[in-house]
């Protein structure tokens, strides 16, 4: 890396990691544990969510408050990261964040195949992507999955939609895949070979996380095979093809070959919820890509690296307050959250 | 016809020419040096106003390198 190459990250990067520092630390989440919702929505009200709770207050309350303050908050945090890059870094984020169009795609699609109302399904929506806010209010007045496809037209998203015949897993695995594909394409363009090695190791991830779900739901290779994402870092084709056609003992065992072994060894003994081994694999990532930022402090990885942690603090604080809502346990609100 | 002597450059000459080349290099890399260190401490600051007087100070630390092209330039003015 020369120092061109650091010259072009080391304004975002150096922004990231001051925006990175006011994330809300670890240690709080304990904390709210033992708060009450207002006293939760009071406390974020008084961070980096201010301005969002300050502004959704007139039209929402509670939990919906909460709900869309985080979505807003999330949206416009991705946006100002996009507003303040240029060149490799602008160009990179913008097709990481493409996740987030395929995401809204996939709940408009969702709220609109089980009935859903327009106001549950916007509940839901983050636009950090292409699709405009607005774009998505339109789109969701549209009564029909079928309306709702017809409205995507002209975007890159069509062509794949288009195949929709009922089947909505189907559809959703299809998105991913041209997602990631579409992803590899434009960061191998870029000759960037970290985003390139930490996007493969997403994939793994993901791998991992539909292997866990469709053996424990007994589902057929084949079946298995065709909902895989191909381009994994470790998990390549043949050991895609192995793992597939284990039984879910073997599948978890034959998983000691693998570095990602070290995340879910210690929940490896009581798998009746993969909750507990989603939860791991999600903090592996955060972990993997903000050790490899250490490594290349003048890169895209840091600023992945925050896209990643805003994320899992979004979510953290989601789980947080629906877990209150429902009155769940407070061991069991624990165990969600990627800490 | 040019005289023998009159070919030799003059050393106060070659001298001020290596002044030239200390402060110019060394202007060059401190340069190169704050443009990084400038860049990230301005992302720092739209961040957060406090960063201003860390930022000031890191990006100033290559013009170290400046001050010693410098002392190099004064010494082979001065000394030789």
């Amino acid at each position: 890396m020369g120092i061109s190459d650091g010259f072009k990250y080391a304004y975002i990067v150096a922004r990231v990691r001051a925006m990175k520092g006011k994330l809300i630390p670890k240690e709080m989440y304990p904390k709210f544990l033992n708060m009450e919702i207002p006293e939760i929505t009071r406390f974020i009200g008084e961070t980096e969510y201010k301005k969002n709770v300050d502004e959704l207050s007139k039209k929402y309350s509670g939990t919906d408050l909460f709900e869309h303050a985080l979505n807003e908050n999330l949206a416009l945090t991705y946006r100002k990261l996009l507003d303040v890059s240029q060149g490799e870094a602008n160009f990179l984020i913008t097709e990481y964040l493409h996740s987030w169009d395929i995401w809204n795609i996939k709940t408009i699609l969702r709220g609109k195949f089980s009935g859903a109302s327009e106001e549950e399904i916007l509940e839901d929506v983050v636009s950090a992507g292409q699709l405009r806010y607005r774009d998505i209010t339109e789109i969701v007045k549209i009564d029909s999955v079928e309306g709702v496809i017809a409205a995507f037209a002209g975007t890159p998203y069509y062509h794949v939609l288009q195949e929709y015949s009922g089947d909505l897993a189907d559809i959703e695995n299809k998105l991913d895949k041209m997602y990631y594909s579409s992803l590899l394409k434009a960061v191998s363009s870029t000759g960037n070979k970290l985003f390139l090695k930490y996007l493969r190791t997403e994939i793994d991830l993901i791998n991992l996380k539909l292997l866990f779900r469709m053996k424990r739901g007994g589902m057929e290779r084949d079946d298995i095979l065709k909902m895989l994402i191909p381009g994994g870092f470790e998990l390549k084709e043949t050991d895609l093809n192995r793992l597939s056609s284990l039984s879910f003992d073997e599948f978890v065992r034959a998983l000691e070959d693998y570095s990602y072994w070290k995340a879910i060894s210690d929940v490896s003994e009581d798998l009746s919820s993969l909750f507990n081994v989603e939860t791991r694999l999600d903090k592996y990532a955060q972990s993997y890509i903000t050790s490899i930022s250490y490594y290349y402090p003048l890169s895209i990885l840091p600023v992945l690296a925050y896209i990643i942690s805003k994320k899992i603090e979004i979510d953290n604080l989601r789980i947080v307050v629906r877990g209150k809502e429902t009155a769940l346990k407070e061991d069991i609100i624990k165990t969600h959250l990627v800490m | 016809m040019v005289e023998p002597s009159a070919m030799l450059a003059d050393p106060k000459g070659l001298i001020a020419i290596g002044a030239g080349i200390a402060v110019g290099l060394a202007g060059i890399g401190a340069g190169m040096g704050e443009q990084t260190i400038g860049a990230a401490a301005v992302g720092a600051m739209a961040e957060d106003e406090k960063f201003f007087g860390k930022g000031l100070l890191m990006t100033v630390i290559p013009e170290s390198i400046a001050i010693f092209g410098l002392v190099v330039a004064l010494i082979l003015l001065f000394v030789f």
